[in-house]
C-alpha cells in the first residue's frame, strides 16, 4: 500500500505523458478512417468523464448530461451559420452550456436520490423537443447544416487537448480541497454541512463544470461533423452510452472513465465491421452485463485491486499526504483557534442560549419552549427518555432544523435562518448518535474534511497532516489510513468525535456515545470528554442514557421529558429532584411517602 | 368553433390519458414495491403493440383474445428479468444499486426496441379494427373506443379491489410501506418484488394491445411513454392506483387540448415540464392522494 502511494504520482505521470505523445502523433502515420474513430472516442470520453464529476464524485446520478453535448453543439453551429468567427463561437458553446447547467440547478438539486435522477431524465427529451419546435431559432427538424470543409485534424488536435485537461482537472479534483467536499457531499450530504461545507455552491460549479466540458465536446463534434439535427444531438439511447462507458470502467477512479470508453468503443467498432444487424442488440447486451455484474466497474475488480502492479488504478483518490512528524498520543492538539485554550475561560460568559426554542413535526411538538444556558468550559448532561427532545434540539442547534419558535444564540448571536455550515464555522460541532462517517473515505480523510471546512479552515494539506494527531487522540492512531465503513462501531464512534474536535468548536454537541460500548471504552471516552474541556476549553454538552458514564464528569444536568426541561441543576442536586426520579431515572423503591408527595 | 368539437377533444384526451394511466400503474407498483427505476417500461409497451399489431395482420383476429396470448408470455418474460438481473442488485449500497438498475434497463431498452426493429421492422403499425360509430349529435364516437375505455375502467378496479382486499396485495402494500416490517411479518419480499415485476410488465401488455388500436406504434417510441409514466406516478403518488388514474387522466386531457388548441408537436412538452414543475415545487413527489 504504502509502496503504492509513493509510485503512483510517477506512473501516471509517465502514463499521461505516453498518452499524449500517442494522441499527438495518430495523424502523422494514420489514414482518415482511424483517426476518425479515436475523434470520436475522444469526443466520448469527454461526455463520460465530466459527467462522471457528478456522479463519481458528487454521487449525483445526471441522466441528462448528453443535452449538455447537444446544447454545446447547437450554440456552436447557430452561430457559426450567422457569421460569428470560430473562436467565439466555441467560446458560446462553452458558456450556453453553462448557463444551462446553472440555471438547472436550481430546481434540480432540491431533489436528492432516485428523484434527481427522474428529474435529470427530463432533460434530453426537453431538449429534443425544444430543438424540433421552436424552428425560427434552431431550424428544427431538418437540422443545421455548417458550410462543406475538412476540418478533421484540426477538431481531432482540438479533441485531445480538450481531452488532457479533462483528466488534469480529475486528477486535480482527486487530490483538492474542491474534490473532497464533492466526495463528502457523495458520501452524506448532511454530515458534510455540519462539517463546514456549503453545499450548493459546490453542487453548482460541479455541475457547470461538466457541462461546460460536454459543451465544448458538442461543439468540436459538430465542427467535424458540418452537420446537426435535433435527433442525433438528444437522442436518449445515445445519451446514456458514455454513462455506461463510465461505469464500465469504474465511475469515481481517475482512469476508470477513459479505460471504459476505449473498450465499449472499441467494442461498437468491431461490432460494426463483423455485424450487419443487431450490433444494438449485443450492444444492448454488454450494457446489461455490466450492470449485472460490475457493480464498482472493472478497475474495481478484485483481479486488479489486489495485483500490487495495478493496485493504484483503484484508489479512491490521489492525495499523497507526504511525511508528517511522528505524534505520540498525548501530544496536543493542533488547534488554530485562539480561544481554545483552558486558561481563557470565561466561566460566566453564555456559549449557546436557547429562548424558548420549540420545534414541531405537524401537530407533534417535539422540542417545546426550551431555555437553557451553557457557559464557557461547562460539562452539561442532557438526558431524558426516549423520544423527549434531546436528538431534535441537537438538530436545532446545528441548524438541521429551523426552530418553530423562541430563538438560539451562540456567543450572543441569533443563529435562527443560518445554514448548518455557517453554524458549524461559528464552532459548533456535533456528532451523530448512529455514527455518519463519510464510509468511502479514509479515516485521515474524513478528519481532514471537518478540519479543512471546520472553523479551523486549514489547507488541505496540512489538514490531512495534523487529521493524525486527533486519530492518536481518540485512539484511532493505527487505523488512520483505513477506510471508515471497515471501523468497528467503537472506532467509529471515536472518528465521529475526531472528527467534530478536527473542526476546532467552542461548543461540542456529543449524542449517545456510550450506548453500546463495554465499560472500559465508557471509561475511555469519558477521558476523552474530560480532556476535551480540561485541556482545550471547549464546552460540551453531552446526551447520554448511560447515566453512570455522564455522572464521572458532567457540571451540570438538564433533564428533557416531552420536549419540556424538568429539571435544569447542577448534578448533585438533579439526581434528587422528584420529578427527575419519576419519570427519568426512576426510584430504587417505590414507598408510599413518594406517592403521598405527588397527591 | 363547437362545443361538439371540444367534447370530441376532451373524449380522446380521456382516452389517452386511460392508457397512460394503465402504463403508470405498472411503474408505480414496480417504483413503490421494487424500488426499482424501469427505464424501459414504455418500450415494452411498444414492443407489445408492435407484436399485436403484428399477430392482428396475420390471423384477423379479435384484439381481446390478442390481449391474454401476449400477457402471459410478457409476464413471465418479466419474473425471470427480474429474478436474474434486477433482484441480484439488492445486496448492493443505494447508490450502486440504482446505477445498476439504470444500466439494466437502458441496456434492456436497446436491445428489445433493436430487436423487433430488425425482426418486424421500424415502421409504425397499428390494429386497424373496424368499429361502428355512436353518433351523439355531433360527437362521434367508434365503438371500439368505448370499449376501450370500459376496460381501463374495469381493469382499474379490479386491481384496485385486489390490491386492497386480496392477501398479495396487502402483501404488496405492506412491502411498500416497510420492505423490513413485511419481511418480518412471513411477506416473501423477493418473490412479492418479483411478482410485482411481472404483473407491472403484464399491464404493460395489455396497455401496448389498447395503444395499438388507437395509435401507431414503433419500436423506439417507448422512452416518451416511459416519462409520461413518471410524471403521472410523481403526480398521483407512488404506489397510488387512484392517484395515477387521475393524473394520467389529467394529462392525457392537457395533451388533447394542447394538441388541438396549440400545436401538436408541443404535447409532449406537456409531460416533461409538468415532471420538471412538480418535481421542483414538491421534491419529494406530490402525493395529492396519500395512501390510506
Amino acid at each position: 500500500m504504502e509502496k503504492s502511494v509513493s509510485s503512483s504520482r510517477p506512473v501516471a505521470l509517465a502514463g499521461i505523458a505516453a498518452f499524449a505523445v500517442v494522441l499527438g502523433a495518430l495523424p502523422l502515420v494514420a489514414g482518415p478512417y482511424p483517426i476518425s474513430f479515436v475523434f470520436l472516442l475522444l469526443i466520448t470520453f469527454i461526455i463520460a468523464q465530466s459527467w462522471d464529476w457528478v456522479n463519481g464524485q458528487m454521487g449525483y446520478l445526471n441522466l441528462g448530461h448528453y443535452a449538455f453535448y447537444g446544447i454545446g453543439a447547437y450554440a456552436f453551429c447557430l452561430l457559426l451559420i450567422r457569421g460569428v468567427p470560430l473562436a467565439p463561437s466555441f467560446a458560446a458553446a462553452i458558456f450556453v452550456a453553462a448557463l444551462a447547467a446553472s440555471i438547472l440547478s436550481f430546481p434540480l438539486f432540491r431533489l436528492k436520490g432516485d428523484y434527481f435522477a427522474f428529474g435529470t431524465l427530463t432533460i434530453v427529451p426537453l431538449c429534443e423537443l425544444l430543438a424540433s419546435n421552436l424552428t425560427e431559432i434552431t431550424k428544427g427538424t431538418e437540422g443545421v447544416t455548417l458550410p462543406p470543409h475538412y476540418v478533421l485534424i484540426p477538431a481531432y488536435y482540438m479533441a485531445a487537448v480538450l481531452v488532457l485537461l479533462t483528466l488534469a482537472t480529475t486528477w486535480w479534483l482527486m487530490r483538492s480541497r474542491f474534490g473532497y467536499a464533492m466526495r463528502a457531499i457523495r458520501n452524506d450530504e448532511q454530515v458534510a454541512e455540519v462539517s463546514g461545507i456549503r453545499l450548493f455552491p459546490v453542487k453548482v460549479l460541479t455541475l457547470c463544470l461538466s457541462a461546460m466540458f460536454a459543451g465544448l465536446a458538442g461543439a468540436i463534434q459538430a465542427w467535424q461533423f458540418s452537420f446537426i439535427d435535433p435527433y442525433t444531438m438528444f437522442n436518449l439511447s445515445v445519451a446514456l452510452i458514455p454513462i455506461a462507458a463510465a461505469l464500465l470502467g469504474g465511475s469515481g477512479l481517475l482512469l476508470g472513465p477513459l479505460i471504459g470508453v476505449i473498450l465499449l468503443s472499441s467494442l461498437q467498432q468491431v461490432l460494426l465491421v463483423k455485424l450487419h444487424m443487431l450490433q444494438g442488440a449485443v450492444y444492448g447486451l454488454v450494457i446489461v452485463l455490466i450492470g449485472r455484474f460490475l457493480p464498482g466497474g472493472l478497475l474495481r475488480w478484485k483481479v486488479i485491486a489486489n495485483n500490487p502492479h495495478l493496485a493504484w488504478l483503484a484508489r479512491e483518490s490521489h492525495f499523497e499526504v507526504g511525511a508528517s512528524p511522528a505524534a505520540d498520543d498525548h501530544a496536543a492538539l493542533p488547534l488554530r483557534a485562539p480561544d481554545l485554550d483552558k486558561s481563557k475561560i470565561d466561566k460566566n460568559k453564555i456559549v449557546l442560549r436557547c429562548e424558548a426554542a420549540t420545534m414541531a413535526f405537524g401537530g407533534n411538538v417535539a422540542v417545546r419552549e426550551v431555555s437553557i444556558d451553557v457557559r464557557q468550559g461547562e460539562i452539561v448532561g442532557l438526558v431524558g427518555p426516549n423520544g423527549s427532545g434531546k436528538t431534535t434540539l441537537f438538530n436545532l442547534i446545528s441548524g438541521i432544523y429551523q426552530p418553530k419558535g423562541g430563538r438560539i444564540l451562540v456567543d450572543g448571536q441569533d443563529i435562527s435562518g443560518l445554514r448548518a455550515d455557517e453554524i458549524a464555522r461559528l464552532g459548533i460541532g456535533r456528532t451523530y448518535q448512529i455514527p455518519r462517517p463519510f464510509n468511502e473515505l479514509t479515516v485521515r480523510e474524513c478528519i481532514a474534511i471537518g478540519r479543512s471546512y471546520g472553523r479551523g479552515a486549514a489547507p488541505l494539506r496540512e489538514a490531512m497532516q495534523s487529521a493524525e494527531a486527533f486519530a492518536r487522540f481518540v485512539g484511532l492512531g493505527a487505523q488512520i489510513e483505513m477506510r471508515a465503513d471497515r471501523l468497528s462501531l467503537q472506532q467509529k464512534k471515536a472518528l465521529e468525535l475526531a472528527r467534530a474536535l478536527a473542526g476546532e468548536p467552542k461548543l461540542l454537541l456529543v449524542d449517545e456515545v456510550a450506548s453500546g460500548l463495554s465499560t472500559n471504552e465508557i471509561r475511555t471516552f469519558v477521558q476523552h470528554i474530560r480532556e476535551i474541556r480540561d485541556r482545550y476549553g471547549i464546552t460540551v454538552i453531552w446526551v447520554e442514557h448511560i447515566f453512570s458514564a455522564l455522572a464521572q464528569v458532567v457540571d451540570r444536568l438538564v433533564v428533557l421529558d416531552s420536549g419540556s426541561v424538568i429539571a435544569d441543576a447542577p448534578l448533585q442536586e438533579a439526581v434528587k429532584d422528584e420529578r427527575v426520579l419519576a419519570t427519568y431515572l426512576g426510584h430504587s423503591n417505590k414507598d408510599i411517602t413518594h406517592e403521598e408527595k405527588r397527591a | 368553433m363547437s362545443i361538439d368539437i371540444l367534447v370530441q377533444v376532451l373524449l380522446s384526451g380521456l382516452l389517452l390519458g386511460g392508457i397512460y394511466a394503465l402504463v403508470a400503474f405498472g411503474l408505480s407498483l414496480v417504483y413503490g414495491v421494487a424500488n426499482i427505476l424501469n427505464i424501459a417500461h414504455g418500450t415494452l409497451l411498444a414492443i407489445s403493440g408492435v407484436v399485436a399489431s403484428l399477430i392482428f395482420a396475420a390471423t384477423g383476429w379479435n384484439p381481446i383474445l390478442i390481449i391474454p396470448l401476449l400477457v402471459l408470455p410478457v409476464f413471465l418474460f418479466g419474473y425471470l428479468f427480474h429474478a436474474a438481473l434486477l433482484r441480484p442488485l439488492a445486496s448492493r449500497g443505494k447508490h450502486d444499486e440504482t446505477i445498476g438498475t439504470v444500466l439494466i434497463t437502458v441496456g434492456a431498452l436497446i436491445m428489445m426496441s433493436d430487436i423487433t426493429g430488425v425482426v418486424a421492422g421500424t415502421n409504425q403499425q397499428n390494429i386497424p379494427v373496424r368499429s361502428e360509430i355512436l353518433e351523439f349529435g355531433d360527437v362521434i364516437v367508434p365503438l371500439t373506443q368505448v370499449w376501450i375505455l370500459a376496460g381501463i375502467i374495469g381493469l382499474t378496479v379490479i386491481l384496485h379491489l385486489y390490491l386492497k382486499y386480496a392477501w398479495f396485495g396487502r402483501a404488496v402494500r405492506a412491502v411498500t410501506q416497510d420492505p423490513l416490517g413485511a419481511t418480518i411479518c412471513g411477506i416473501n419480499g423477493p418473490r412479492a418484488k418479483a411478482l410485482t415485476f411481472a404483473g407491472g410488465s403484464g399491464l404493460v401488455a395489455v396497455a401496448g394491445v389498447l395503444y395499438a388500436m388507437i395509435y401507431p406504434v414503433d419500436p423506439y417510441m417507448g422512452f416518451s411513454l416511459t416519462v409520461r409514466a413518471f410524471t403521472i406516478i410523481i403526480i398521483g403518488g407512488i404506489g397510488n392506483l387512484a392517484g395515477a388514474m387521475i393524473a394520467g387522466i389529467m394529462l392525457g386531457v392537457a395533451e388533447s387540448l394542447t394538441a388541438f388548441f396549440w400545436a401538436p408537436k408541443w404535447a409532449p412538452a406537456i409531460s416533461v415540464v409538468l415532471l420538471l414543475v412538480i418535481l421542483v415545487l414538491f421534491p419529494r413527489g406530490l402525493a395529492l392522494w396519500k395512501r390510506a
